[in-house]
């Protein structure tokens, strides 16, 4: 045993060592975030709680029924229902997301050809009945205006809608060209004064898709 | 005559220090551990057949929830195997954003390992100072995929979405700042008298024993073989990066603390490495598969493991009919995956080897001997997850 060793053996050097750290650190300032006062700052990009892109022309959601979204849910918790109404066009008669079974993977924000689909940065959405978390289109629109209110700026862009650093010539053409979204109720049409077309009200007609996408995508099995 | 008669007790599966739901049947002559036997399955979620009933791309975020603390390991390990099958070589910018990852993940899962493993031995103020630490790194994760746990960012032929200037700038900061962290640890709990008295000689396996029932990663390590996955096999970029494999010599519980902490310094070089040689370029192989892949038909016939091959006008050359193991090296161990692959794109068998499974089928060698507070020690030290243990 050397000297240095009896000595730190003696007089607990290294006991002392860890003492005088934590004496520093009470004096340092706390790191805890005190969370319902103060928010942390979240990146672009968090994946939380669904909502429907609010098309600023048509106040409506922009979904075509491709059922990519439906199909590639690993946890297979979106739900959607295509409609005919008289004319034999299709509409968008249910479209579901039990967000309970959701493990927010962000496919389906990723594989939409028209980004219609968007994880907001709302975390904090937890209920006391399972109904509030079961969103259909109308909550999820707004989900989507509940978001965007607490927004600054005049547009919305979503990292996952055309992630950097891929290749874009594969994405279909509504993908490539795709602005960010306006947020700012200028010139967009309140949701109130569009009437949402129903099945059962033969005399409206059918809201047109927003856009189209290039390959028009095969129409695979219907999950209701 | 009395009969002498062993004490047998349950530790677990509530029980703070097992990390989950780890049940032990110990069975003890006064202190001393005479037997223990492991019992897993309390965490089971059937992730390997939940595989097998999903395309390869849509089984990735079942990978995140194996070891929850290093999830973004699990992918890349997954997205390396699935890589393999498929014939597919991500681009050179991929590659290096992934050992920048997965080598944060390792610094993450060592915190939370250092956190944890004095917590239970006694020294809680580390636990405090690590979980401080630990959250920069999920804000480092949150920059580049907007998810902080469960992050399903790797995708199979590179990764989701390019890393910007924000993370590169706070990558660098972390690097440049957590060696005086890594110091704060050491200074706490290194050469602690209580520490030393708990670690040093328990828990001791020799090279040859840690070989024989499996154990990798910094376990075996500590046993002073000098096998790592990123040196025997190399991924990803670690064939372009230089770093050592650090390795203990006494096979006890103290070189496997020492071998951790020597990982983090080893970790960081190789972080600061890839972000120097960053190449630039696209993430994604162009060949990458989509993520609605289509599911093709099988060649197989169902219901005979590898049995009759159909004709050919059934076969779609998508994937290969094929079987394949590929490791990699998470900060557990090694991480294996193997498929057994009919021509679809779904796996016809998928088996996860995981590093904490067989890490806890070596409690009993450690253990039998051993005190009963010494069995916390070595619960510590092999560092499970049980999310990963009972798949």
């Amino acid at each position: 045993m050397t000297v240095k060793q009896l000595i730190d053996k003696v007089f607990l050097t290294e006991i002392l060592k860890g003492m005088a750290l934590t004496f520093k650190m009470m004096l340092s300032k706390p790191v805890t975030i005190q969370y319902p006062d103060e928010k942390r700052k979240i990146y672009p990009g968090f994946r939380g709680k669904h909502a429907f892109v609010r098309d600023a022309k048509t106040g409506r959601q922009k979904c075509i029924m491709c059922m990519k979204c439906v199909n590639i849910c690993p946890s297979q918790c979106i739900s959607l229902k295509k409609g005919r109404d008289e004319n034999n066009k299709p509409f968008l008669e249910r479209y579901d997301i039990e967000a309970l079974r959701c493990i927010y993977c962000g496919y389906c924000v990723e594989v939409c050809p028209v980004c219609a689909l968007v994880l907001t940065e709302d975390f904090g959405y937890c209920s006391y009945t399972k109904d509030a978390i079961f969103f259909d289109k109308d909550k999820m629109l707004k989900n989507w205006d509940e978001f965007v209110a607490k927004l600054s700026g005049d547009v919305y862009w979503n990292k996952f809608w055309r992630p950097d650093g891929v290749d874009i010539a594969k994405m279909p053409k509504s993908k490539r060209e795709q602005a960010p979204v306006p947020i700012r109720p200028t010139a967009a049409v309140p949701s109130d004064t569009v009437p949402e077309k129903k099945p059962v009200n033969p005399a409206e007609k059918p809201p047109e898709p927003a856009a189209e996408v290039e390959e028009k995508p095969e129409e695979k099995k219907e999950v209701v | 005559m009395l009969k002498k008669k062993e004490l047998s007790i349950n530790m677990g599966p509530q029980h703070p220090a097992t990390h989950g739901v780890l049940r032990l049947v110990l069975e003890l002559d006064g202190e001393t551990v005479v037997k223990c036997t492991p019992h897993v399955g309390y965490l089971h979620r059937g992730t390997e057949k939940l595989g097998e009933n999903r395309t390869y791309p849509m089984a990735l975020p079942l990978t995140d929830r194996l070891d929850y603390v290093s999830s973004m390991s699990n992918n890349i390990g997954y997205c390396v195997a699935v890589e393999r099958l498929l014939g597919i070589e991500a681009p050179a910018r991929a590659k290096y954003i992934r050992t920048i990852m997965a080598e944060l993940t390792r610094i993450a899962n060592h915190i939370v390992w250092i956190a944890t493993h004095a917590l239970d031995i006694g020294a809680m103020t580390v636990f405090l100072y690590s979980m401080r630490d630990r959250e920069w790194i999920l804000d480092l994760y949150e920059m580049v995929c907007g998810a902080r746990l469960t992050v399903t960012y790797p995708r199979i032929g590179g990764v989701r979405c390019d890393i910007d200037q924000e993370f590169m700038d706070s990558c660098y900061k972390f690097i440049e700042d957590f060696p005086k962290r890594i110091e704060e640890y050491e200074t706490l709990i290194d050469q602690n008298r209580i520490w030393l008295q708990r670690t040093v000689g328990v828990g001791i396996i020799s090279a040859a024993d840690a070989i024989n029932w499996g154990l990798t990663g910094p376990t075996l390590r500590g046993s002073g073989v000098a096998y790592d996955v990123r040196k025997a096999a190399p991924y990803d970029a670690y064939d372009q990066i230089d770093f050592e494999v650090p390795v203990g010599k006494n096979c006890d519980v103290y070189d496997r603390y020492r071998c951790r902490m020597d990982e983090f310094r080893q970790s960081i070089s190789i972080i600061k490495q890839c972000l120097d040689k960053l190449p630039d370029g696209l993430v994604l192989a162009s060949e990458a598969p989509p993520y609605d892949m289509p599911i093709g038909k099988p060649r197989v016939m169902p219901g005979h493991p590898m049995g009759e091959i159909l004709p050919g006008e059934l076969v779609e050359e998508k994937v290969p009919f094929d079987e394949l193991y590929s490791a990699t090296e998470v900060p557990k161990g090694e991480l294996g995956f193997y498929f057994v692959n009919d021509g679809t794109a779904r796996p016809y068998r998928m088996r996860i080897r995981a590093p904490s499974f067989v890490h806890a089928s070596v409690l009993p060698k450690l253990c039998e001997g051993s005190l009963v507070a010494d069995v916390i020690a070595n619960i510590g030290t092999i560092d499970i997850v049980l999310g990963e243990c009972d798949r």
